[in-house]
């Protein structure tokens, strides 16, 4: 497989880094996404597939979505999804033998 | 003149501060004595200043600006800027006019970085440094190489900035005694479906490589084989430019091991300079 998704990030994969980047680095934000994920996420423009994905901690469809890897990381580890959650999400993505083959 | 007084190689993971106990305690000890041996040797070179050439984990920098390469010019650097990372909050020291001088000399040499002068540095610069016990006080100058997010410089202009970095610092008249330190990889993948399975064949080719001192072959596999080792892996970008900052000086590994529940091929080495 391949290291990245998207050789140029979609704008999908924007949208969904803005919210995470957003989500992590402002003093406040987290709390507020806490207390009403939808209100949160209703702050900005996203279709509405990405917006109940992430509220629903579907890593394996954010991962989908083409998000930066780290972005969609640091928000596992932010969110406390726990770490062998997220891993078996990611890996039931992994449909390949060859994985390092490219 | 400033003299360069070690070039150092060190893999980085948020894991070792995050989850230290995903891995059992006689390897954890086995890896932080390698980190802590690298920063003796580097403390036993009596560096004034520090060059840290890391990469941004999308922290400063978002997709709305996101810089290629990027020189620190602050006078400051808080770090960890990460929430969630399990480290002490501290400030590193810059030293100004040595950032200063490589950003205008680079661009001079037609480089063209981007500057910063507010950073917060993330684990990327912070979990070396704290792993090696270095000098807290020690100004540090920070050279950050987009690894993070496609598309990204290639891994021979990553060299030469590193060609260039070299040259420039020893030029420098501000300070005698400059030590490199090139942070991430080797083999890893971040929230992708490999995650935890590091290719320790490509960190062995690659580090049998640096070892035999061909540069081109070097560059080349790293080209060619880098989406066999994970998006991680992408960050030896910094290992091209701490290899071109050494020109031509022998590499040496202190320690390799394939940490598959830290997720991440360990390397932890040096340039003979």
């Amino acid at each position: 497989m391949a290291n990245w998704q998207e050789a140029m990030p979609s704008t999908r994969a924007y949208l969904m880094d803005k919210v995470l980047y957003q989500l992590h680095h402002n003093a406040d934000h987290l709390e507020a996404y806490k207390a009403d994920p939808d209100a949160y996420l209703a702050r900005f423009d996203l279709p509405e597939d990405l917006a109940r994905t992430i509220k629903e901690n579907d890593v394996a469809r954010m991962y989908l979505s083409g998000v930066n890897p780290y972005l969609l990381r640091a928000h596992c580890i932010g969110v406390r999804i726990p770490e062998d959650v997220s891993l078996a999400a990611l890996r039931s993505l992994l449909d390949s033998k060859d994985y390092n083959n490219g | 003149m400033a003299r360069i007084t070690g070039i150092y190689t060190a893999s980085h993971t948020p894991v070792m501060l995050n989850f230290p106990d995903r891995i059992p305690a006689h390897l954890r000890d086995e890896i932080f004595s390698a980190y802590a041996a690298m920063g003796a040797d580097f403390m036993a070179g009596k560096p004034d200043v520090l060059v840290v050439l890391s990469n941004d984990h999308l922290h400063n920098f978002f997709l709305n600006n996101f810089p290629a390469f990027c020189i620190g010019c602050a006078e400051s650097y808080e770090s960890p800027i990460e929430h969630w990372l399990h480290a002490k909050r501290r400030t590193f020291a810059g030293d100004q006019a040595f950032g200063a001088f490589l950003l205008q000399r680079a661009l001079k040499a037609e480089f063209d970085p981007a500057f910063s002068m507010e950073m917060v540095l993330d684990h990327g610069s912070l979990t070396p440094l704290e792993l090696a016990g270095m000098d807290p006080d020690m100004p540090v100058v920070p050279v950050l190489i987009n690894c993070v997010q496609p598309p990204m410089p290639t891994m021979r202009r990553s060299y030469n900035l590193g060609r260039f970095l070299g040259e420039a610092i020893a030029a420098y008249d501000g300070v005698e005694r400059v030590a490199i330190l090139a942070t991430g990889g080797i083999s890893h993948d971040i929230a992708t479906p490999r995650m935890g399975m590091v290719n320790e064949e490509f960190d062995q080719t690659f580090l049998g490589l640096l070892e035999s001192g061909e540069i081109d072959g070097t560059i080349q596999y790293a080209t060619d084989f880098v989406h066999t080792a994970g998006n991680g892996c992408e960050e030896i970008r910094m290992w091209m430019a701490a290899m071109g900052a050494a020109n031509g000086a022998r590499y040496e590994r202190t320690y390799y091991r394939a940490v598959h529940d830290w997720y991440t091929g360990i390397g932890i080495g040096r340039f003979a300079v």
